[in-house]
């Protein structure tokens, strides 16, 4: 037994600085890359004005996968996820630099369609925006728009698939043309899902899916987004920590615009490596 | 992170569940303090008020699994807050049982000493002597860790850990050539291997905690590996 193994041993490297933001050469503590990615970004960087909202983040979101970004209010998670389907092209004074590509295509070169682009990477919001349109019409508005429906009877079958992909389906079934509106807020989050999944997206973006819904609902959610992950990759900014720990296999934890840590969701929750990551899970910090 | 939380209450909570431990450490330390004691003093009376003592363990065993159950309900602790929880789980059922193990000892006062009993010499008893202070020392050693959350201290008990299997083995002989000297020591002789592999028992509790506390500050479950390992994977952190 050798009794010095305890100054021997080689000790852990370890990422820890505390300030990220003034630290230039920060670099994200964990794998960034994932070999299957349906999406890669590279050194994003999101301006508003003269103002940097993210600074130099990469990260990838790999096939079939349920991503899950984490972070105080203000730190860029929501914007990084607007980035991924050009939502923040709406806003004039934002500007984005860096590289992200959905299979590979510069989702922001000049030939992108984006309204395409927003069919292949389909968005909920916080808060259930069903159209004031009859549930089928919810459904069938992106198919029409998309042309992706030969008849009729195809359109009906795409929208009952969708429905019960997004199990709705046995709650609607019997009125399909009736307001959506009408539908209580679990449903039309629901219905909302089952409206991005209809036009058959590669990666679904949740903007705090659940934030505005009850426990019931919040569950059926999570249950579905368990289901859909099966199918599509899903990337989903949410505040509750124990949603990210139940619903995603990787999490994302950003902090002041920059990508902390990355990480499978089981490593992050239970013995994340980067001081900032813990103090904010564990509620020291806010 | 020493930082505390955001909501006070849970520091609060989880400072009341380390009293609790604490309190529970002192009180199996002394149970084989006092139970080494009353064999040296031959006192049964002693000796059974030892045992009648440990149903308070069994309280604060109790008392702390019921906090740990309502603070991962109430709190949903992630991170090194789970692994303290989790941990603290452990370290309490350790310090349980190593007031069983104390326990066993008083039983050999009351075995060795009630009236019309035939005592065994003061050379034979000698072993559990030293080897009960020096189990104590490892046990406190390990509370001073949990105390401290320190795996330095941690590292010092796996290393008397180590010398405690050389000890034992070094008794097991010497007591061999008791029975061999005399044979009618032989009654004794397995009152006392039983004390001694309670003993034993007792410090692999403390070096169970020790594991805890390296748990608790790493996340490293070091349970089943070699000492050698353990000591290595605490000059890593």
């Amino acid at each position: 037994m050798n009794q010095t193994a305890i100054e021997d041993a080689k000790p852990i490297e370890r990422n820890n600085s505390d300030d990220p933001l003034n630290d230039p050469n920060y670099k994200t503590v964990g794998e960034v890359t994932v070999p299957n990615a349906a999406m890669t970004t590279k050194n994003v960087d999101v301006y508003y004005g003269d103002k940097q909202a993210i600074y130099n983040v990469s990260l990838d979101v790999g096939k079939n996968e349920v991503l899950a970004m984490i972070g105080p209010s203000g730190c860029g998670k929501s914007t990084f996820l607007r980035c991924l389907n050009r939502m923040n092209d709406t806003i004039d004074i934002c500007r984005i630099e860096g590289d992200i590509r959905l299979d590979g295509e510069d989702i922001y070169s000049r030939n992108m369609d984006v309204v395409l682009l927003r069919a292949r990477v389909g968005m909920v919001f916080q808060k259930p925006n069903p159209f004031p349109k009859s549930v089928y019409d919810n459904v069938a508005y992106g198919v029409n728009l998309h042309g992706l429906s030969r008849s009729k009877s195809d359109l009906d079958d795409i929208v009952e698939d969708a429905l019960k992909r997004a199990g709705l389906w046995d709650e609607v079934s019997d009125r399909l043309n009736q307001p959506g509106t009408g539908l209580s807020g679990g449903q039309q989050q629901r219905l909302c899902i089952a409206r991005a999944i209809a036009i058959s997206p590669e990666i679904i973006l949740m903007d705090e899916p659940c934030s505005a819904l009850d426990p019931i609902a919040t569950a059926k959610i999570e249950e579905l987004i368990d289901e859909l992950s099966k199918h599509y990759s899903i990337c989903i900014v949410t505040h509750s920590m124990q949603q990210a720990a139940r619903v995603s296999q990787r999490t994302a934890y950003f902090h002041l615009g920059k990508l902390i840590e990355v990480g499978a969701t089981d490593i992050i929750f239970t013995n994340p490596s980067h001081r900032l990551t813990e103090g904010y899970i564990t509620g020291r910090f806010g | 992170m020493n930082e505390g939380h955001i909501v006070k209450r849970f520091d609060q909570e989880i400072e009341h569940l380390n009293s609790l431990i604490l309190e529970m450490g002192q009180l199996a330390i002394s149970q084989l303090a006092e139970a080494q004691e009353s064999l040296a003093n031959e006192d049964p009376e002693q000796a059974y008020n030892i045992i009648a003592r440990d149903s308070k363990l069994n309280d604060l065993d109790s008392q702390s699994n019921d906090e740990i159950i309502r603070l991962i309900a109430k709190r949903q602790p992630v991170a090194r807050d789970l692994r303290e929880l989790i941990a603290i789980g452990k370290i309490v059922s350790d310090l349980e049982r190593a007031g069983d193990e104390a326990r066993k000892i008083a039983g050999l006062t009351i075995r060795f000493f009630e009236p019309g009993k035939k005592p065994p010499s003061d050379e034979i008893l000698s072993d559990i002597h030293q080897l009960a202070e020096y189990v104590c020392k490892m046990l406190q050693l390990s509370m001073n860790s949990f105390g401290e959350q320190n795996m330095k201290i941690a590292g010092k008990v796996v290393k008397r850990g180590l010398k405690l299997d050389g000890q034992l083995q070094s008794i097991i002989r010497r007591l061999t050539t008791f029975i061999m000297e005399d044979p009618r020591n032989i009654g004794h002789f397995i009152d006392i291997v039983l004390g001694i592999r309670a003993l034993e028992r007792f410090g692999g509790h403390a070096k169970n905690i020790a594991g805890h506390i390296v748990f608790i500050q790493t996340g490293e479950d070091l349970r089943h590996v070699a000492d050698d390992e353990f000591l290595k994977s605490i000059g890593k952190h």
